[in-house]
């Protein structure tokens, strides 16, 4: 009898609604990301090589790991405002492997050489300007997530995290002078890691309903 | 619910119909019979709260279940809370009659647990450790020291309003 009041109330409460579509959440992402990569690039200026339309090799590989990472991660954070059972995007994993492939070979390449080489680069430099940039890319996405039905909060908390860390860590990346693959195993890990920590302590208090 | 988002009133509470229908048989396979009602009620809300997520070019049904097992678990993460906060309550008020907390010390009431369900709560609850440090610490697996704490909780429970 209950339930049949709650029925009639909902009913009458009933208005037209717009549907939310991951589609807005992927264009809200990739247009902060866009405006970070541009605001860095405004303050802090764009290396000589992507400047002049011939990235080093290494600048393309890294580019294009945290543009992989930061596309599947927002596309996984966004398809969740979505939920059903059984229906989950799985490409992430995949792309976090590609960019883990960075930071492992560093290790392996300090395990064989014995020491960490000297680096002329500031890593606070690249954590702050990283993190930085990732605040507003993640800010964005949170704010987008809000109206929508997550169901596996903790999970979206990660992915957001991993999302605005690769976003922000490639915003700095196209500024960054360093060619070092310790630096970026290093650096560039250490800013997408504890983006995605403070996205999964953050991000589920201000998403779950 | 694709003709609910554009605002059918008709449409809508035929689905909120069937909804609540399937929700009431969900929801009885898995909780006490006294609180189906007030759980097809939630889930019913959060229905029409997050209508907007529902996208018609999907099925209907995994949405439901999607948003009915998230407020099943919100429910069963309350009624755990809801356990422990008896305790403490009940633990706090017998604190201020020194002879009862006496007879009632946690200890006396510990040993009467299972081993395994003591040995949890003590490492968890009372020696501070996280589930993940209790689970290497006992050799149970972290699930394992989870239902354990809640079981051995839910008994304390019982004891302590048997004491009272």
């Amino acid at each position: 009898m209950r339930n049949l009041n709650t029925i009639d109330a909902l009913v009458a409460d009933l208005v037209p609604v717009r549907r939310v579509s991951p589609r807005d959440g992927m264009l809200i992402t990739l247009g902060l990301a866009v405006v970070v990569v541009t605001v860095v690039t405004l303050l802090f200026g764009l290396r000589d090589d992507i400047a002049a339309g011939h990235p080093a090799p290494i600048v393309v590989l890294r580019s294009g790991a945290l543009l992989l990472l930061g596309f599947a991660a927002a596309l996984a954070a966004t398809e969740s405002a979505q939920p059903a059972v059984g229906a989950e995007s799985n490409g992430w994993p995949w792309a976090l492997g590609a960019a883990l492939l960075f930071p492992v070979s560093a290790t392996i390449l300090v395990i064989y050489e014995g020491a960490l080489p000297y680096s002329d680069f500031g890593g606070l430099n690249c954590l702050g300007i990283s993190l930085a940039s990732a605040l507003v890319v993640g800010a964005g996405l949170t704010s987008w997530l809000r109206p929508g039905a997550s169901v596996a909060p903790e999970r979206v908390g990660w992915l957001v995290g991993l999302a605005a860390g690769a976003f922000g860590t490639f915003a700095y990346s196209c500024h960054c002078p360093s060619e070092s693959i310790y630096y970026i195993g290093l650096w560039y890990s250490l800013a997408v890691a504890i983006s995605a920590a403070l996205g999964r302590l953050i991000v589920p208090r201000l998403i779950r309903w | 619910m694709a003709r609910a988002q554009a605002g059918d009133s008709l449409a809508y509470r035929t689905l909120l119909d069937e909804c609540q229908r399937w929700l009431s048989r969900y929801f009885a396979r898995r909780i006490a019979p006294v609180q189906v009602d007030d759980l097809v009620q939630d889930t019913l809300i959060s229905v029409h709260t997050k209508r907007a997520t529902f996208d018609p070019a999907r099925p209907f049904l995994p949405w439901l279940a999607a948003i009915a097992r998230y407020r099943w678990v919100d429910h069963l993460r309350k009624v755990y809370r809801a356990d422990e906060t008896l305790l403490d309550e009940q633990m706090a008020s017998e604190a201020e009659e020194p002879g009862i907390i006496a007879r009632i010390s946690i200890e006396n009431l510990l040993v009467q647990l299972p081993e395994a369900q003591q040995v949890a709560i003590r490492l968890v609850k009372i020696e501070g450790l996280s589930i993940a440090e209790a689970a290497e610490r006992t050799g149970q697996s972290e699930p394992l020291v989870k239902v354990n704490i809640h079981r051995g909780i839910k008994k304390l429970s019982a004891l302590v309003e048997s004491e009272g």
